[in-house]
């Protein structure tokens, strides 16, 4: 497996989560925090242009020259590790490191620019970062730490039927570097292990597509919520309490439009929506609205969670 | 009809100039495909519209540049399904982007983006990739409770700690909107908005 | 003089592998020789004639032939230059070690210039002296037991070797014992595997020449010239052979159950059991790891054939040659979940479809679903593991599922012609007379769809399978109650065992690479070592016969026209030597030994390495063929053709480290042209001096290999050690040296060191 560091880690913040589901950078911390991770979050820090670039407005010099001053604010502060919450952000960082390394012409064009323009400080030399080295996504952090994550556990989740909404821009687009699995992703099914939890493992469409697609859920809605309600009667059929997720972009996509297609289905749906981090924060103890933000959440997730149960003392 | 191939076509250079794209991360791969359908066997787009990845493949492999106006190339998801599973290393999903800057380029697909440029404006006023308030209104309708949740976003964020502020600081959007100045992208995202508005 | 020597150089085009890089014009113009002639495939007989008729003509006195590695063509041009002394001829490796690795012609070009005249240098140095032959012992060891193994085994015995044949399982016969029905094309039926296979299997049982060994494997190897000593371990069977006459009593009495491997886990047997009806040895055998030690067996058993007790076995084991025939595996299926074998009874292999079809599989022929019904359609989706560059995947085609598909396929129309048979396929692969069988196929009303599907999935009773039929350029679902799986073979853990224990070359994909994949398909790069059947790439039956008979018959020819030696050993001046045995004691090799008060040498085993010198105090031990002198006229050669501002980077290495860095070429790897390797017979024979005069006159690194299984490996590293340290007190950066592993199946590894030796020396040099 990849090495995956535990200090020097810029936590990267991601518009979706600061704004649909701050609870999920609230219990990214709160994790962390107990594991002893060490990270911090910089103001300077701006988004990765991902969700322009996947609706074609960015183009690739665009986001690499973004992704270049980003980079060069890890370094600076001394946190070369960027660990992201979004699995596009992920997957975009990942791919600018990689072009930026690899492809000259775009690194001498991009530091030309910055030359030219007054912002040299900005350079990015080859092999600054290293795309396996020093990109990752949270639950690479989590899955490297997973031994010591049981002995945070405060709560015993292991009564609700859960399943795993794998990002695919998680697994699929850097898959040499995935951890657990790209055509059977299992690496939050072993992170949910960790807290004393079973999921259900493999259920039809588990590798697939949110549906989001990008600019297909605000242009093309038919075509989106048709291919998220593929995997919604998938999760139905197994009678799914929780779903958990690694990315906000599928999050958003499950959790507020899980009401829309229940009707365009004729389906009631009733799963509730967790991010991975949410969920390990709430099984080790963290707060439904100081930590988890609840609030943020358009299924409640007190609709299926209704009392917490402590795990039982082994010792 | 009969399709003629005189000896001085080369339709392979089409597929060469999707090589050389910056973008492409999959070296030859577009040459080496076999058109043996696994792309889209697992492409939800496949799935529940006319969207045919392999057929993209066939028709660069053609030389038919004609491929950029097709509306179809717009209902790719961008899951990457296809590019981790192609047998021989090619990724349509990473052609396809390719394919829509060529589009873009060409001053094809503008009505596409127009709707989209709102995150492109909230990188030069804020340094963030916000949804674009075109859409708010949708989203109000198909999502109940959100517009209500926006409004109280500051303080879900105070309740859970979090800093720092949402807005990052004056100089940081200033060197933000210098790099997409720099790069181009101001000038053809101005362009995009003029070109769209005056044909309303 | 030696300098006064006529040298003739010939440059070999390789029709265009070497002349489309190297820019073989320019070297003509650089070389100051005698003559200089160019042809474009040397090793042709019109090669010889060239050579021979320049020799004449020019009247030369040494040779240098420009062309691929001495390891492809060394004996050729030792010959073609006759009447010289075949070690008055050098070689220089212009296409493995230069047009194969390099991209830039000029640098090439100025590489292969540098390698020539080291080589000019060298053959300078060399006299006339004769090879020495010895003969290799008759005997053969044959490892593996399926059908190739036994084929060669055959073959052998009938030619009159005594052969011994190494099976790690409780029986001989392989997968082929377990595929139930074959087809040959021609043909155009199916027909009885086990009775194709059984006259075979009873025929070796029966020769004489033929020691079979079961539940044995080989655990240790090592080559002395031609002889091969192998240590064997023989796991004990509890059973005895000799005894049992295999009337399952104990079987009968044995009350743990598990799953029969030999039915690829679809039924269960016994702990004790029997592999299957026509196993050989013709006897039981306890499975220890799941015998639970109630000694049932032992009571009913009334042959006394039982006991209970027993411990591997070493048996050591002295051959003159080895065939390699330790076979494949089948891709495990955890590696494409999607597909759902790990979840779903009836997704199935093709293998395991053999067995069910079998009339001595598990429903005893009957094709049957685990509910026990006949399944109404049956999917086949080709191409699982192989055509697939992705992680864990396999890029080669493993070019028997599309005619194994087939023939399932027909074995399942004709005993049940109302199950629909479709094969999802991205093509059919069926050349020469196989697609005559496909025509047949495709007659017998078995379906085929051209696509490669997605996932399989359980909806209610039935599979769905999603794919595109790509003909028709749409999506489909397609509703079955079967699924088969044509899996990829890949090497099998013994293949992969035997060529670490042997050190043989491996493919990038693990199978035992030939020595020349057109030419020389049976024989690997180790001298007296052979391949056959999957082991060394995926192939049929016929296939793997075709191949197990000729490596016999290149055993044959090995052991009948002997083993040639070179003739640069150790020789003792019995005038000057006392037999104080100082020289015994410090052979690695043990080739040293007292003979009628004299010490003797034994050729086979003696390397040359030189370490037998150092200890002789009365001088009387030389080494044939002025090897310090060539050594340091090759350094002199590289070194004088250096230009202004190149790196020269010098690389030893003896035949092991040689043909690692050819593997390179081969397989088209690229390193820095700085680096240029010199050949030696031993790298101990690179003496300090050496390496300190490189480093003087030009060498901006020394790097050298060897091969940790050698003998003489930790002497090695201590010398290096040692002349590290001096250059460092001589105030000189030691880090210009460096020594390194190296191994003939890990040469990318090899590639890698020399572009990190490369970029350090660059480092050092500030560039």
């Amino acid at each position: 497996m990849k090495q995956v560091p535990d200090k020097d880690i810029l936590l990267f913040r991601s518009c979706l989560v600061s704004v649909e589901y701050p609870g999920v950078e609230a219990s990214t911390k709160y994790v962390f925090d107990k594991l002893g991770v060490d990270y911090a979050i910089s103001e300077k820090q701006t988004c990765c242009t991902g969700l322009g670039h996947y609706s074609d407005v960015f183009d690739q010099v665009d986001t690499s020259a973004i992704g270049a001053r980003n980079f060069r604010i890890a370094k600076d502060i001394g946190r070369p590790n960027l660990v992201m919450m979004c699995a596009t952000c992920y997957a975009i960082n990942k791919k600018s490191v990689k072009l930026l390394n690899r492809k000259d012409e775009l690194r001498e064009h991009i530091n030309q620019l910055f030359d030219e323009n007054g912002l040299g400080h900005l350079k990015y030399e080859k092999d600054d970062l290293k795309p396996t080295e020093n990109i990752f996504h949270v639950v690479d952090i989590l899955y490297a730490k997973k031994d010591e994550i049981r002995k945070h556990i405060k709560y015993d989740l292991s009564e609700y039927t859960i399943a795993t909404h794998h990002g695919c821009h998680y697994c699929k687009v850097h898959y040499e570097d995935t951890i657990g699995g790209v055509r059977d992703p299992n690496v939050m099914d072993e992170l949910i292990g960790e807290c004393g939890c079973r999921t259900i493992g493999w259920y039809d469409h588990k590798r697939a597509t949110c549906g989001t697609g990008f600019r297909q859920r605000y242009s093309n809605p038919e075509l989106s919520f048709t291919a998220t309600a593929d995997k919604m009667n998938a999760i139905a059929d197994e009678d799914v309490d929780i779903l958990v997720h690694l990315c906000p972009n599928c999050h958003i996509q499950f959790d507020r439009y899980q009401h829309l297609i229940g009707e365009r289905e004729g389906r009631k749906f009733r799963a509730i929506h967790l991010n991975i981090a949410q969920f390990i924060a709430l099984a080790m103890g963290g707060d439904l609205d100081n930590v988890i933000g609840a609030k943020a959440h358009t299924v409640p997730i007190d609709s299926v969670i209704k009392d917490l149960k402590e795990v039982k003392n082994e010792g | 009809m009969t399709n003629q191939q005189k000896i001085t076509d080369s339709p392979i250079d089409f597929a060469e100039q999707i090589i050389e794209d910056v973008k492409n991360s999959k070296e030859d791969g577009v040459l080496k495909c076999v058109q043996c359908g696994m792309c889209t066997s697992t492409c939800p787009a496949a799935r529940h519209s006319d969207y045919n990845p392999r057929e993209i493949i066939e028709r660069v492999l053609d030389g038919d540049i004609s491929i950029i106006e097709d509306d179809n190339i717009w209902n790719c998801f961008y899951c990457y399904t296809c590019h981790s599973v192609c047998p021989v290393g090619n990724s349509v999903c990473e052609v396809n982007q390719i394919l829509k800057q060529f589009a873009v380029s060409n001053e094809i697909g503008y009505d596409k983006l127009y709707e989209y440029l709102g995150f492109a404006d909230s990188y030069f006023t804020a340094a963030i990739g916000a949804i674009p308030e075109i859409f708010f209104t949708d989203i109000d309708r198909d999502v109940p409770g959100w517009w209500e949740f926006r409004q109280h976003l500051d303080e879900i964020r105070s309740e859970l700690e979090l800093d720092p502020p949402l807005m990052p600081p004056e100089d940081v959007i200033d060197e933000v909107s210098t790099i997409l100045t720099i790069t181009g992208f101001k000038d053809k995202i101005d362009k995009i908005r003029a070109t769209q508005e005056e044909e309303k | 003089m030696r300098d006064d020597l006529k040298v003739g150089v010939f440059l070999c085009e390789c029709g265009g592998n070497i002349s489309d890089i190297v820019d073989l014009d320019r070297v003509r113009d650089e070389l100051d020789v005698e003559f200089i002639g160019q042809f474009e495939n040397l090793c042709s007989l019109n090669g010889r004639k060239i050579i021979r008729d320049a020799i004449f003509d020019h009247d030369l006195d040494r040779v240098v032939v420009a062309a691929c590695s001495p390891i492809s063509h060394e004996k050729t041009f030792q010959d073609y230059v006759k009447p010289l002394n075949p070690y008055l001829m050098d070689m220089a490796n212009i296409r493995e070690q230069c047009s194969w690795v390099h991209d830039d012609k000029g640098k090439a070009t100025s590489k292969a210039i540098t390698l020539i005249n080291a080589s000019i240098e060298k053959v300078k140095q060399s006299d006339a002296v004769d090879p020495i032959y010895c003969q290799t012992p008759d005997e053969v060891a044959v490892i593996g037991g399926g059908i190739a193994g036994m084929n060669a085994a055959l073959s052998l015995a009938k030619q009159g070797n005594k052969v011994t044949l190494i099976e790690q399982s409780p029986s001989i016969g392989g997968h082929m014992a377990k595929i139930g029905k074959v087809f040959s094309p021609v043909k155009i039926a199916e027909e009885c595997g086990m009775c194709l296979l059984n006259p075979i299997l009873n025929e070796l049982v029966w020769n004489d020449n033929i020691e079979v060994m079961t539940n044995t494997k080989v655990i240790e190897a090592e080559r002395r010239a031609g002889t091969y000593n192998l240590i064997m371990e023989k796991s004990p069977r509890y059973v005895d052979a000799e005894k049992c006459i295999a009337c399952g009593k104990c079987a009968e009495a044995c009350e743990v159950e598990v799953p029969n491997d030999w039915n690829d886990n679809l039924s269960m047997r016994k702990a004790i059991y029997r592999p299957f009806g026509q196993s050989y040895p013709e006897a039981y055998v306890i499975d220890m790891d799941n015998c639970s030690r109630c000694s049932e067996c032992v009571k009913v058993c009334t042959m006394k054939a039982i006991r209970l007790r027993g411990r591997p076995e070493r048996i050591p084991l002295q051959v003159g040659s080895i065939v390699v025939a330790t076979g494949h595996k089948l891709f495990d299926m955890e590696k494409r979940p999607e597909y759902g074998y790990t979840r779903y009874d009836d997704v199935i292999t093709q293998s395991e479809l053999g067995r069910i079809t079998g009339v001595n599989g598990p429903t005893k022929g009957k094709l049957l679903k685990s509910n026990g019904e006949v399944p109404k359609r049956v999917v086949m989706i080709q191409c699982v593991g192989s055509r697939d560059e992705k992680p864990d995947g396999h890029r080669y085609c493993s070019k028997i599922c599309c005619t194994v598909a087939l023939k399932n396929a027909n074995i399942i129309k004709h005993k049940y012609p109302d199950t629909d048979v479709l094969i999802c396929y991205t093509d059919v692969r069926t050349p020469g007379m196989f697609e005559k069988y496909y025509k047949h196929t495709q007659e017998n009303e078995v379906r085929f769809l051209r696509g490669r599907p997605g996932e399989v999935v359980k909806k209610g009773d039935n599979f769905i399978v999603r794919t595109e039929d790509t003909l028709k350029g749409e999506f489909v679902e397609i509703e079955a109650d079967m699924v088969v799986l044509s899996t990829a073979m890949e090497p099998s853990e013994g293949t992969r065992e035997i060529a670490g224990i042997l050190n043989v070359g491996v493919t990038e994909d693990g199978f035992i690479k030939e020595s020349h994949p057109k030419i020389k398909p049976v024989a690997t790069d180790v001298q007296g070592i052979f391949v056959c059947g999957t082991a060394h790439e995926p192939k049929d039956i016929t296939d793997s016969i075709m191949q197990a008979t000729a490596a016999a018959s290149k055993v044959g020819e090995y052991n009948y026209g002997g083993v040639e030696i070179e003739p640069f050993i150790a020789e003792i001046d019995t005038e000057r030597c006392t037999v104080c045995g100082e020289c015994i004691e410090r052979c690695k090799y043990k080739s040293m030994s007292i003979q009628n008060d004299e010490i003797y040498i034994d050729p086979m085993s003696c390397t040359g390495c030189g370490k037998c010198l150092v200890g002789c105090k009365q001088r009387a031990i030389t080494v044939n063929g002025n090897i310090d002198e060539k050594i340091m006229a090759t350094i002199n050669g590289a070194l004088s053709k250096k230009q202004a501002g190149e790196r020269m980077i010098l690389v030893f290495l003896d035949n092991i480290g040689y043909t690692a860095a050819d593997n390179i070429g081969v397989n088209r790897l690229k390193y820095p042209e700085s680096i240029h390797i010199i050949k030696v017979i031993s790298v101990n024979r690179v003496r300090p001096r050496h390496i300190k005069y490189a480093l003087d006159n030009g060498a901006d690194g020394v790097f050298i290999g060897e091969f940790p299984g050698d003998l003489m490996y930790d002497e090695v590293e201590r010398k290096i050690k040692r002349a590290k340290n001096r250059l460092e007190e001589l105030g000189e950066n030691p880090e210009r040296i460096t020594f390194s592993k190296v191994y003939i199946p890990y040469f990318s590894g090899l590639a890698r060191k020399f572009q990190e030796f490369d970029a350090k020396i660059a480092e050092l040099d500030g560039k």
